[in-house]
């Protein structure tokens, strides 16, 4: 403790702002941990709480997956003598016309006996009085909302409050304004409640509910009455506690939560490296103070004890800012990201406040002290070998690094082996994962050996451009490899993440493009809902049916999509018209015979499944595939696999005749149309407006737009890993920054010599640019094979782990290109300050220096 | 409205002079006194909130045969807000009544589940089970003793449900006039808490039945009244059966 205050502290003080460069990686890398894993824990706290807050006292829920089911189940559940209380529920989702932005989730219950369950305390106390029950009950347009929602919106009892619903837009009538409680926070105190016998008509649901809420009789555990109800019900009825739709979230939300970990690590992982190479030449710079340390007594031990423990200081240091201005970064990222994922799987949630777990901030912490201590190790290590003698010797330089090159080379060589042996064995989640892993650190070991060849490659290049300068720069990188090593590491593996993503992203989206251009091909749609991921509008069948009778439409095609559980998991379930869409489109076939599979899917004998699910579910052509349903199991062969992306958790083909006779529900999410030849979209917007009037709520869309549409959607999602690479370049530009301030300061007596000798500014300015250049371009052009490497395991992992897509390969030159000057001229600016530290700095310092 | 049905059933029965002390031998006597083929009136009724605020509204009262197999159909006449809405009930001598209501405006029937009849009646301080008619059968009575209720001599009857017959209340204590077998009062408990009290206000003979023209309910608890009144009542008129289904609930008859 008396070294660091004595030793250390001085030596940070002194250099603070490469102390600080040092930890900028583990600040980086641990706010990206923490911000985008509150980020996600905040949305995800926000759509347990609303569903905690709505739950209220009920212990037990009953869904069929999202289609819903029959009234008639209502009465079968309310017929079990355990059953104390059971109540029908229908959420939706609706857009209000309000002078505040936000959705309105409604829950839809039937007032007469949902009060056993939970608790509407209403405003002036008395719901008898000012808000009629019988009056709420009688007019289809009553609606309740909280006392939150009707200040920010400045509505007050009787007021009229506008909702976009089946029907268009629908006037209701505030008849109950709630009492802030727990209830009135779900949602973020944008909830509304309503008639669920009303909200059947309004969101199109016919005569289903969502789901039954229930408590069971007192005495009676819930787990075992639940069971009771599900032998009742059949396998097609999910009996959950309420908590359980917060782990269905959680498994739809988890691919992000798995890009947030990827991220972060790959920032610590970078950031490793530039602790590492700041140690490494801390070393060097404080060899004499070092070797006057252990004349003085000072064991090895102590004097690693010491290099490590200042590592961990400035990791904790750079990890308890990283958590600070990770919990900032989530503020910022809660909102969108919330919204991002209620577009891309329809689930509605609002992050009301952003609060960071402790164990993830103690998780985070830690992370940070390790990456820190583990990059600080070989460098402490060193440091207790110096010999106090040679270092007591003015001018006398030791050096660390002679012999460790063929090692490193050997053990390189050793680990590609090893990766060769993997891709050939590779079909193992472990043993891939130890592949990329291991090509990660072959390549690390690779850099001061390929960077050594690079610079004496360089060399030429650099002395035509500027023949002093030039040789001067190429020089310091051939003479002190080690030096720059940590920082073209760094910089070459940020430059193959970002070739990794941006290869990955480009490959998905030409695969999205493709299945497009062929699966979303007639001419316009009809739906429902404004946001084509929500389901919470539906058409009734007799919607669809006037569709088809409209003069001008070649076809119609109607599809309903619900997520139905598989392996407990939520996966999307599309049922279509198979008949009439294999005569439009044939979806890419992966595995199975095409005609066939169509062929016996539309006679309902089988489904096809996408590409995305088999992989995620381990599933192949051939197996049978169960559907617990309202009517009982289904069983049916799963006939083939095609490239479909319609959910990135994978979809279910089914024939529309099956589903509704299994589902018992005929309503349809959208309607695709196929004009007659000379029929335009504006032709038939205008037709379908004359034949449905007011009478029901309908968007149209035309292929253009849904096309638009699922690219934007697409767009928000790889913002994400635009995030990705934004960090990625980021940390790469502190590598340079940091390995260009330490190279000055090493180098701070060879540049004074230099100044002495009549160098001019303008040279030692030159120098360092062109190093810095130099440095860019050796991690640039690193990069460049770490990519190509990279992008093979991204692929990978994508369809392994994270979508399930299996993407083609193809290697992002127009991107590399493009790093050229963002990488260069990133050097660049990151040379400018300490260019200018060396030639303004004191030369007789300078040369006193060492 | 709780025993509204039934106590203004009963208060038709009610007539002869006192019969005997045995608790159930009274309250048999009582409904086999006020027995009659069918019934209708028009009711008003008039809630008072906490504050004293009040909320009026209309309906029209039909019943057809009597205790225990009763049907009878109550139809929301005004205010115009709920004009329409109507709630069938099909009593039973073993079991809990069946109830639907008829919402017009949504142009649906619902049917209101046995787990829900303790809750309150629209927004009045009766519950849907005090709609329900009661036979004797369906409880156990103690002659507790007499009181002198507003001036009239009562037998004080303790109610308390059979284990087949589900009730919020624990039990009920009843004052039946002596002199007119009428009930006059009623308290409803739950478990040892005093929760409701049923006065009966204006009792007057209709058709030469003894019969309550106005009667109160007041929750304790949340310190809420209702009063309903009785007019036009009237007793064995000629109802079609068929009046009493989901068909005709349907079609607003």
């Amino acid at each position: 403790m008396i070294l660091l205050r004595l030793i250390s502290w001085q030596y940070v003080r002194k250099h603070l702002l490469r102390s600080l460069l040092t930890i900028a990686g583990i600040v980086l890398g641990v706010a990206v941990f923490v911000g985008m894993h509150t980020a996600n824990q905040s949305v995800l706290t926000a759509f347990t709480n609303t569903v905690d807050r709505i739950a209220g006292a009920t212990q037990l829920q009953i869904t069929a997956g999202e289609a819903g089911f029959e009234e008639e189940i209502l009465e079968r559940v309310q017929g079990v003598p355990e059953v104390r209380v059971a109540v029908p529920v229908i959420e939706a989702v609706a857009t209000p016309e309000t002078r505040a932005k936000g959705n309105l989730l409604i829950l839809a219950v039937d007032m007469t006996g949902d009060r056993s369950l939970r608790e509407y305390a209403l405003e002036d106390g008395d719901d008898s009085f000012i808000e009629d029950p019988l009056v709420f009950l009688a007019q289809p347009d009553s609606i309740m909302i909280t006392r939150e929602f009707a200040a920010e919106n400045g509505l007050k009892a009787n007021d009229a409050l506008t909702l976009r619903s089946m029907d268009g837009p629908k006037r209701f009538v505030v008849r109950g304004i709630m009492k802030s409680s727990g209830l009135t926070s779900a949602f973020g105190g944008n909830l509304a409640i309503m008639d669920v016998y009303a909200a059947q008509k309004v969101f199109g649901r016919g005569r289903r509910f969502d789901r039954i809420d229930l408590a069971v009789q007192e005495g009676l555990r819930p787990e075992e009455v639940g069971k009771r109800l599900e032998q009742l019900l059949g396998a097609g009825y999910q009996v959950e506690s309420p908590s359980s739709r917060g782990k269905q979230f959680e498994s739809l939300s988890s691919v992000y939560g798995m890009l947030a970990n990827i991220t972060s690590l790959f920032a610590l992982f970078i950031g490793m490296f530039i602790i590492y190479n700041s140690f490494a030449i801390a070393v060097t710079q404080r060899r004499s103070e070092i070797g006057i340390l252990r004349a003085l007594g000072a064991t090895r031990g102590q004097i690693q004890v010491l290099f490590l423990a200042e590592s961990a200081v400035g990791g904790l240091v750079g990890a308890g800012l990283g958590a600070g201005l990770g919990v900032l970064i989530a503020r910022g990222m809660a909102g969108s990201l919330g919204n991002l994922l209620g577009e891309i799987y329809g689930v509605a949630q609002k992050a009301e406040e952003v609060s960071s777990d402790p164990r993830l901030l103690a998780g985070a912490v830690g992370l940070g002290l390790i990456t820190s201590l583990v990059a600080a190790w070989i460098p402490a290590r060193n440091a207790a070998r110096v010999d106090p003698v040679q270092a007591l010797q003015k001018g006398k330089f030791q050096l660390l690094t002679a012999g460790e090159n063929r090692a490193r080379r050997v053990l390189a060589f050793v680990f590609l082996a090893l990766v060769a042996l993997t891709l050939v064995y590779g079909e193992g989640r472990l043993i891939f994962y130890a592949g990329y892993f291991l090509s990660i650190f072959a390549g690390v070991l690779m850099v001061p050996t390929l960077g050594l060849w690079l610079a004496k490659g360089l060399r030429p290049l650099l002395k035509a451009v500027r023949p002093v300068e030039g040789a001067l720069a190429a020089d310091s990188l051939i003479q002190s490899p080690r030096r720059t090593s940590g920082a073209v590491a760094a910089l070459a593996l940020s430059v193959s993440l970002i070739l990794a993503l941006g290869g990955m992203t480009q490959a998905a989206y030409a695969s999205i493009e493709e299945w497009l251009r062929i699966a979303l091909n007639p001419d316009m749609y009809l739906s429902p809902s404004q946001n084509l991921t929500d389901r919470s509008f539906r058409f009734p069948a007799a919607f669809a049916e006037e569709v088809v009778k409209l003069p001008g439409v070649r076809r119609t095609q109607l599809v309903r999509t619900v997520r139905v559980p598989v392996d407990g998991e939520p996966v999307m379930l599309v049922s279509l018209e198979v008949a009439s869409i294999r005569k439009e489109v044939r979806l890419p076939v992966v595995s199975g015979d095409g005609d066939r599979m169509y062929g016996e899917a539309a006679a309902g004998r089988g489904v096809i499944v996408s590409d995305n699910f088999a992989l995620q579910h381990r599933r192949k052509a051939g197996e049978m595939l169960r559907l617990n349903t309202p009517a009982g199991p289904l069983d049916l062969p799963i006939l083939g696999t095609v490239v479909d992306y319609s959910d990135q958790k994978g979809s279910i083909l089914l024939d529309r005749a099956v589903y509704e006779k299994y589902w018992k529900d005929d309503s349809v999410n959208v309607v695709r149309m196929y004009l007659e030849p000379g029929v335009t979209v504006a032709q038939m917007r205008d037709r379908v407006a004359a034949q449905m009037g007011d009478r029901y709520k309908y968007f149209v869309f035309t292929n253009e737009d849904l096309r638009s549409y699922i690219l934007k959607i697409t767009d928000q999602w790889f913002g994400l890993t635009y995030i990705q690479i934004a960090v990625a370049v980021l940390v790469s530009i502190l590598g340079i920054v940091n390995t260009l301030t330490v190279s000055i300061t090493d180098r701070r007596r060879e540049l004074g010599v230099l100044q002495a000798v009549g160098g001019l500014r303008m040279q030692i300015r030159g120098t360092i640019w062109l190093e810095a250049l130099a440095i860019g371009a050796i991690g640039l052009v690193l990069g460049w094979v770490f990519g190509a490497v990279a992008l093979y395991y991204a692929l990978e992992t994508s369809a392994r782990d994270l979508s399930g897509m299996r993407l083609e390969y193809t290697y992002p030159f127009r991107m590399a290109l493009a790093l050229i000057p963002v990488i260069l001229g990133s050097s660049f600016l990151s040379a400018l300050g300490p260019a200018e530290t060396a030639v303004r700095g004191s030369l007789v310092e300078a040369l006193e220096y060492e | 409205m709780s025993k509204c049905v039934w106590l203004l059933a009963a208060v038709a029965l009610w007539g002869r002079d006192a019969w005997g002390q045995d608790a159930r031998q009274i309250i048999e006597e009582s409904q086999r006194r006020h027995r009659s083929a069918s019934q209708q009136y028009e009711g008003v009724l008039e809630v008072y909130d906490a504050k004293g605020g009040r909320n009026e509204k209309r309906w029209q009262y039909a019943r057809t045969g009597s205790y225990g197999q009763s049907k009878s159909v109550l139809r929301f006449v005004a205010p115009p807000l709920v004009k329409g809405v109507a709630l069938l009930v099909h009593n039973h001598p073993d079991r809990a009544s069946d109830q639907w209501m008829w919402t017009p405006e949504l142009n649906r029937d619902r049917r209101i589940a046995l787990q829900d009849r303790s809750t309150r009646f629209f927004g009045t301080d009766f519950s849907f089970e005090d709609l329900e008619e009661r036979d004797a059968e369906q409880s156990d009575y103690r002659l507790l003793g007499e009181q002198v209720v507003d001036g009239q001599a009562c037998y004080q009857v303790e109610a308390v449900p059979r284990k087949t017959r589900a009730s919020q209340y624990t039990k009920t204590v009843i004052w039946v006039r002596k002199d007119i077998l009428l009930p006059v009062q009623f308290e409803m408990y739950v478990k040892t808490e005093l929760v409701k009290r049923m006065v009966h206000r204006r009792v007057e003979q209709v058709q030469g039945v003894w019969s309550t023209l106005e009667l109160e309910m007041n929750d304790l608890k949340k310190k809420t009244r209702t009063v309903l009144k009785t007019e036009k009542l009237k007793y064995n008129v000629t109802l079609p059966e068929e009046r009493f289904t989901l068909q005709a609930l349907r079609r607003g008859e």
